[in-house]
């Protein structure tokens, strides 16, 4: 798949005022929304945490990761057992899950990053069934399949409005972060990883060494993700880690377009909404997920931005051929080649 | 730890080692020649048990019905694997790796969904067929003679896999498309009607060994996941796309896990991911693999 450098010349869709009237709207949600809505738009949050996380070692360092959904879980469950079994404060609890995804996710990453492309894709979700399958059958510690109900955020964050707020804040606050990561230097040199391993690798870069880095944010982030949302659903499951789960980030991402900082945001809002739509007369929903991959994969190569992208810069290509000459297309291609 | 223990423990891991070359050859094979790695592999198998129970039941023939129902459902399964190869594969060749994998990830949803809705959740089974219900002894142990027609299958496998490999016309044209695709479709040979066969082969092969795990009683929603996670790792440790790899895989990954489930029953994938593990540290590509290019 070709993925342009779009990712650190600022698309059009990330204009500055589009960005201000898109958060301002964030924060009016529970004014419009019914608690229904707010509980999918909370979903939909916290899961465009983990397509973000993704995203960072798919669009931007050029790595499919089939396991993400352990790290989510892996947050999800840190948080529920700290707070049910010991009682540990509500933010300790959420540092801990992160840090435990971080930590498993060092562990994992430190075999992973030896591989590319394919193998990458199996290892990842190979590590991200084990991780299953042991938090599912060590039944006295984890709770098994029954998972962990009771998880209870602390009182002043116990209405969805509020836990909303809290949840845009710390989404907010995560992509602007991640953001930052990704237009640093060290950004840069996961994106030369993606462009040509060799290459960067000549340059002096240890690659597994930032892959790993990489790799270890992304985990905990996708912790971090599966942190915040237990304590709102007030309950985990091992259904949380399945690879089906894992699955939702990878198609958000390729829905939306991988080669856009904000793509798999998109993706996952409309996935999210339409999950909670179709659940609305039909129990099956991987299968409608799985003709829905097959659609985007024949029809919309590049995602919904992607496609819109290329849209634009036809039209604008087109443009300029119009009111200028041969000379004047020369430059239009150059300028599109940088 | 007694002999007699270690013994059984190793009988019961060639068998799981066998059943698991039955699934992660089909894998390999598709892998080694398609370059598409198939996630669906899995979903095959599971669909393939299922069926295998529904014609079983339906033929009501006590004698021959499990393998006269192991035949058809094979043959189906390739039928199925035509249809996916044809319909989707094909259209996806010239795209990157992680539309294919996507594309065969959709197959997986779409194939659990499928055999919830005509089969249930419930767990299902078939009897051990005829010769195959006692016990047979080695060294004065029993054994369940059934676990002795999975590995006379799995052998009779490995051969038909070699000679069709090593000894057919087929087989040159696999072992060339593998090394290099372009230079097999220079010499004039029809690139998609190869992996068209190839594909199908693969199919029955999953099929195959679905209808067989049936009389282990392990037919349920899952399976297919369960299955592929570990043939995964069969041919992570072997060496993707190399036969005489997945049979060591195999072989690796039945005795560990005998061995595992021995001493923790909940670890014993973790053990078979401990030993993967290591592999990747001293070969990343496998014990038989090649070296990505």
């Amino acid at each position: 798949m070709e993925r342009r450098d779009v990712l650190d010349r600022g698309p059009w869709y990330e204009n500055k005022w589009w960005l201000i009237v898109l958060i301002v709207a964030f924060f009016a949600a529970p004014l419009v929304f019914g608690e229904f809505y707010l509980t999918v738009l909370c979903e939909a949050l916290v899961m465009s945490m983990l397509a973000l996380s993704f995203n960072l070692l798919f669009g931007f360092m050029g790595q499919l990761s089939f396991g993400q959904a352990a790290f989510f879980g892996l947050g999800g469950y840190g948080v529920a057992m700290l707070m049910t079994k010991t009682h540990v404060n509500f933010w300790l609890s959420i540092a801990a899950g992160v840090l435990v995804a971080a930590v498993v996710g060092l562990i994992v990453g430190f075999f992973c990053v030896r591989l590319r492309g394919i193998y990458f894709a199996i290892l990842t979700l190979a590590f991200g069934q084990l991780v299953f399958f042991i938090i599912f059958k060590w039944h006295n510690f984890t709770g098994g399949d029954d998972g962990i109900q009771g998880v209870f955020p602390p009182p002043y964050l116990k209405s969805p409005v509020s836990y909303y707020y809290f949840i845009l804040l710390v989404f907010l606050g995560s992509t602007y972060l991640l953001r930052r990561i990704v237009r640093s230097p060290f950004g840069q040199i996961v994106k030369g990883m993606r462009e040509n391993t060799i290459r960067t690798e000549f340059l002096g870069i240890h690659i597994a060494k930032y892959q790993l880095i990489a790799f270890v944010i992304a985990a905990a982030l996708a912790g971090l993700a599966g942190a915040i949302w237990v304590p709102f659903y007030r309950s985990v499951a091992p259904s949380y880690l399945t690879w089906i789960k894992s699955g939702e980030p990878v198609m958000a991402a390729i829905l939306g377009g991988p080669s856009l900082f904000l793509g798999p945001v998109l993706g996952m809002f409309i996935m999210t909404f339409f999950h909670a739509w179709v659940l609305g007369f039909t129990v099956y929903w991987p299968v409608v997920m799985g003709a829905l991959i097959l659609v985007i994969i024949f029809f919309l190569p590049g995602g919904i931005l992607g496609f819109m992208q290329e849209k634009l810069k036809e039209r604008e290509t087109r443009k300029q051929r119009g009111d200028s000459d041969e000379f004047a297309e020369d430059a239009g291609d150059i300028k599109s080649i940088r | 730890m007694s002999f007699d223990i270690i013994f059984s423990q190793f009988m019961s891991g060639i068998a799981r080692g066998s059943l698991l070359f039955l699934v992660a050859s089909g894998l390999s094979l598709t892998f080694g020649v398609l370059r598409v790695l198939n996630f669906a592999h899995g979903s095959l198998y599971m669909l393939g048990a299922f069926l295998s129970y529904s014609i079983w039941k339906f033929l009501l023939m006590p004698l021959l019905g499990f393998y006269v129902a192991a035949i058809i459902t094979s043959l189906i399964m390739a039928g199925v694997g035509l249809v996916i190869e044809y319909v989707l594969l094909r259209r996806l060749y010239a795209r990157g790796w992680p539309e294919q994998l996507l594309a065969t990830y959709a197959i997986v949803l779409i194939s659990t969904d499928l055999v919830k809705w005509l089969w249930g959740g419930e767990f299902l089974s078939i009897p051990r067929p005829k010769p195959f219900t006692g016990a047979v002894f080695l060294f004065g142990f029993p054994f369940p003679s059934y676990n002795f027609f999975v590995i006379l299958l799995g052998v009779g496998l490995v051969i038909f896999l070699w000679w069709l490999v090593y000894r057919t016309r087929l087989g040159d044209i696999i072992r060339a498309a593998a090394n290099d695709r372009e230079m097999v479709s220079a010499l004039g040979i029809p690139i998609p009607w190869l992996f068209t066969w190839i594909f199908v082969i693969g199919a029955m092969i999953a099929g195959l060994s679905g209808a067989v795990t049936a009389p282990f009683g392990s037919v349920a929603l899952g399976m297919d996941v369960e299955i592929i996670v570990e043939c995964f790792a069969v041919v992570v440790i072997g060496g993707m796309g190399s036969l005489p790899g997945t049979l060591l895989g195999s072989f690796i990954v039945g005795q560990v896990y005998a061995f595992g489930i021995m001493f923790k029953p909940e670890l014993a994938l973790a053990f078979i991911f401990m030993v993967m593990a290591v592999v990747l540290i001293i070969r990343p590509w496998g014990i038989f693999g090649r070296p990505e290019r």
